[in-house]
């Protein structure tokens, strides 16, 4: 069991992970985890606007784990903001890029709907994505949004190059949804 | 009306708003839980300074300091520009400082783009050192 906890970590390290996330994300981990982040940025003299954009796909990779990972446990009681929703996320460097990636289990049937969002997002240029950005915030939210539906708009438009995604089908009614965000140094 | 005095936390800004001085603060990092419950005291008390008629005179004076906030955080102070934008083209008059700090280009962007979409409140850029 040590031994391939150890082949684990090794590989992160090979793969150039800085912080690998795996489990229930809660407000307190987004919180934490970011500020060790930025920690961990500013401590490596990394230039403000990189860090700040950084921890900005951060949290937006978080809540949307947070907020539509269909892997969750629920309370048994009515209450709100008693649910926790699983994902994984990592940061990384691969040369002289950050790259931000998370993961959750989607529904299937969901996985055409978001495709076709992402799929358009990476067509888009920098400019068309900063306007489209504008419009949709301007927009009333899409229905099932639980934020302002922005947060794959926003990593679109930091991400130094075209956001990458892959979905997986699992079994018959869940598929893995990745995401993955690449951010130069500025 | 009374003052409203939120405190920061990690992930929600220090608000404080006080009606009869005019002025309203918000400072810190905007990522909440729930960003619609959080701002909700702030709207409700907007709201209702904004419409009352006997501060019509006096400028109102809004510091914002946000260091980073979130995409439901930017809808969220869109609404807020907006609102302040209405109260303006109304005859209110009202100066905002969107504060950043100089090596914060995202910051600036975002008070760029704020900008942009207002017309009659007066919107000043300003920078501040990093000195803490």
């Amino acid at each position: 069991m040590d031994g391939d906890l150890f082949t684990l970590y090794r590989e992160l390290k090979r793969d150039g992970i800085i912080f690998c996330f795996s489990g229930a994300i809660s407000q307190g981990i987004v919180e934490g985890i970011g500020e060790t982040l930025k920690q961990k940025m500013a401590l490596e003299e990394t230039r403000v606007s990189t860090m700040q954009k950084v921890f900005g796909i951060f949290v937006e990779q978080m809540q949307n784990i947070s907020n539509y990972s269909a892997e969750k446990i629920e309370s048994q009681k009515n209450e709100s903001g008693t649910e926790l929703r699983f994902g994984i996320l990592t940061v990384g460097r691969d040369k002289e890029m950050f790259c931000i990636r998370c993961g959750n289990y989607i529904i299937k049937e969901d996985a055409g709907g978001l495709s076709e969002k992402l799929y358009k997002l990476r067509n888009m240029s920098k400019e068309e994505l900063n306007i489209y950005f504008r419009e949709r915030r301007k927009a009333a939210p899409e229905p099932g949004s639980k934020g302002a539906g922005l947060g794959f708009i926003e990593m679109a438009r930091k991400s130094t190059r075209p956001i990458e995604f892959s979905i997986v089908e699992v079994d018959d009614v869940r598929s893995f949804f990745s995401i993955k965000v690449m951010l130069g140094e500025d | 009306m009374e003052k409203l005095m939120i405190e920061a936390t990690k992930s929600s800004p220090s608000i404080c708003f006080d009606p009869k001085a005019n002025f309203l603060e918000i400072k810190g990092e905007s990522y909440p839980e729930n960003s619609a419950t959080f701002y909700k005291p702030l709207f409700a008390m907007l709201d209702l300074y904004l419409s009352s008629a006997p501060l019509r005179d006096e400028t109102f004076e809004v510091n914002l300091e946000i260091v980073y906030f979130n995409s439901i955080s930017s809808k969220i102070l869109m609404n807020f520009f907006e609102a302040l934008d209405g109260a303006a083209e109304n005859g209110k008059k009202i100066v905002v400082n969107w504060r950043y700090h100089e090596e914060n280009d995202t910051a600036l962007e975002c008070g760029e783009e704020f900008m942009e979409g207002i017309s009659a409140v007066a919107f000043n850029l300003v920078m501040i050192d990093m000195v803490k």
